[in-house]
């Protein structure tokens, strides 16, 4: 079967306005999402996520690569893409001078559905997204997660085939996030493909069959969560709460099967030490002994299969982004 | 075309829920200018009866201007400013530059019904006063004010995707301000011969063929441009300015 979303060699480099330099947003991002696939876009702000969700909508124009929706080159046939993609933006950008249900009728206008079904999917809408009862509501007094809801109705107005959400949790409370987590497994279960972008780990993780993690443009690493989490070195993540006399770190970096020792911050003045290190299965015992032997003075050891977390922060660094 | 017009539709929907709103930013400056130069002036003798007739297609044109221009220039700016609502709009079934000209379409039908409501307004206000002499074309009537609204609209979209949305306030001092008062409203182009080859430079400015084209329609007693001259102004500036506004429109929402 064929991708229902392929990306081929894509860049896109925004010209610098008077002096800024230009900015090579994307460096050449190649993917394919298959009919009914959840795939994510992990990565950092500034990444190219978002400029790459954009081109796949057609809002964006690449500077160079390809890319097909259901087959169609977005670029050469836009309009024909348009009908077969459905957008949930970063910024809720709902048309403030209608009502909650106007909004989705209107946009099954747009698309050209007739009068009877651009009705009666409105109602069955406002009715799956819990909105019934703010159909004649204006979208700015709604609540963001209410907002929020109305969009995904309103992308689902013209039957989509590829649903892409940007960021679709930001700003959300718990509640409000875990419903709409609920609502997105649900519309991957009936068949739609859906890409989205998101930094949150524990939404990706849930959420994603697929993910590939973005940063400076170009894709580190792609597969699903359970094959990143264990592509991590050592496969394992052993945290380490203690207090010692002198660094341990030093004599922990030479123990075999010891890939990699990383400070934690300490939870408060009194907490001693935390290491973080990225082991092979077995190393355990001789980290312990080594610990031991140093007269370190062990408050907690865990051991643990890697997250997602570790698999993204080793890929995109630690260092603060804007 | 589908698309085209279920825009259009929802378009002239918010607009008739705001109608008192644009009827009033519409018809304030004309009624303001009737009762002064109109009424005032003329009873006192600063000004002649006939300005009465001069002034009354002008005013249309002025109101038509403004109508057009805020028509694209306000929802422009919401678009254009922070929300992305133009979105879903670009994310429709329809050209990018489709987008861009439904809306001038919109701004053309508000300016439009702003100018013919205008004219009556005025009339009324001028009841039974001497020197006006109104008499209607309308079969030269509609289509030209049609085409105003389009050009209006169209000058509009030029302006509203050129500019940054904090300078808007800007273009009604610097430019819609300079345009009306050389735009041919209060005095027809004809009498500009007093200002030798210098007159043709009013001929690049749009409001210039509105308001003969007003003159032509409803006082032809006035002196006015002739047919073919105003359809070639009319054309040769809606082609530009369509184009101009398309172009930038698309450059600024497609990045």
């Amino acid at each position: 079967m064929s991708a229902s979303v392929s990306v081929q060699d894509l860049t896109k480099t925004y010209p610098g306005a008077r002096k800024a330099p230009a900015v090579e947003a994307v460096r050449g991002v190649s993917f394919e999402v298959a009919p009914g696939e959840f795939f994510g876009l992990l990565g950092p702000n500034g990444a190219g996520k978002s400029t790459t969700l954009g081109c796949i909508t057609t809002l964006v124009k690449p500077t160079g690569g390809r890319i097909l929706v259901d087959g169609l080159d977005v670029v050469r046939q836009p309009i024909a893409a348009k009908r077969r993609i459905a957008v949930v933006p970063q910024v809720r950008n709902l048309d403030r001078d209608l009502t909650a249900r106007e909004v989705l009728v209107y946009h099954g206008r747009y698309f050209g559905l007739p009068a009877a079904e651009r009705e009666q999917r409105a109602d069955r809408l406002l009715q799956r997204m819990q909105l019934q009862d703010k159909a004649a509501a204006k979208p700015l007094t709604l609540s963001g997660g209410l907002q929020q809801r109305l969009l995904i109705a309103r992308a689902l107005m013209h039957d989509p085939k590829v649903l892409l959400l940007d960021e679709p949790t930001i700003g959300l409370d718990p509640q409000a996030r875990r419903l709409l987590w609920e609502t997105l497994s649900d519309l991957h279960q009936q068949g739609l493909t859906l890409i989205m972008t998101t930094h949150y780990m524990e939404e990706a993780d849930r959420l994603c069959q697929r993910l590939a993690i973005i940063d400076h443009g170009v894709i580190l690493r792609e597969g699903t969560p359970a094959a990143l989490k264990q592509g991590l070195p050592g496969g394992q993540v052993l945290d380490l709460w203690l207090r010692s006399a002198q660094p341990l770190s030093p004599h922990l970096q030479q123990v075999p099967g010891v890939l990699r020792v990383e400070p934690l911050p300490a939870d408060g003045p009194d907490e001693g030490e935390r290491l973080r290190l990225f082991v092979d299965d077995g190393a355990l015992a001789r980290v312990l002994d080594v610990a031991r032997q140093q007269g370190a003075d062990l408050k907690h050891v865990s051991l643990q299969p890697p997250s997602l977390e570790d698999v993204y922060l080793q890929l995109t660094g630690r260092e603060l982004r804007d | 075309m589908s698309t085209f017009l279920a825009l259009l539709r929802r378009d002239l929907l918010v607009a008739r829920r705001a109608a008192a709103f644009y009827l009033v930013s519409a018809l304030t400056q004309p009624i303001l200018v009737v009762l002064v130069f109109g009424n005032i002036l003329p009873r006192i003798g600063l000004v002649a009866d006939q300005f009465r007739t001069v002034m009354l297609p002008g005013l249309m044109s002025i109101t038509m201007l403004m109508a057009g221009v805020q028509g694209v220039l306000m929802p422009l700016m919401t678009d254009l400013a922070g929300t992305r609502e133009v979105d879903e709009r670009l994310l429709a079934p329809i050209g990018v530059r489709g987008v861009a000209l439904q809306r001038v379409v919109s701004g053309a039908i508000q300016a439009s019904v702003a100018g013919l409501l205008a004219g009556p307004t005025m009339m009324l206000l001028m009841h039974g006063v001497n020197g006006l002499s109104i008499h209607p074309r309308w079969v030269l009537l509609m289509p030209l004010v049609a085409l105003s609204g389009l050009l209006s609209a169209a000058f509009g979209l030029t302006l509203g995707s050129n500019v940054q949305p904090r300078f808007a306030g800007l273009l009604f001092a610097v430019v819609l301000g300079p345009m009306m008062l050389f735009g041919c409203a209060y005095y027809p182009f004809a009498s500009l011969g007093v200002l030798g080859p210098l007159r043709f430079a009013f001929l690049l400015n749009p409001l210039v063929f509105i308001s003969e084209a007003m003159r032509a329609a409803v006082t032809p007693g006035v002196a006015h441009m002739g047919t073919a001259l105003l359809v070639a102004g009319f054309l040769l500036h809606l082609v530009l300015f369509a184009w101009l506004g398309s172009r930038s429109f698309e450059k600024r929402t497609i990045l």
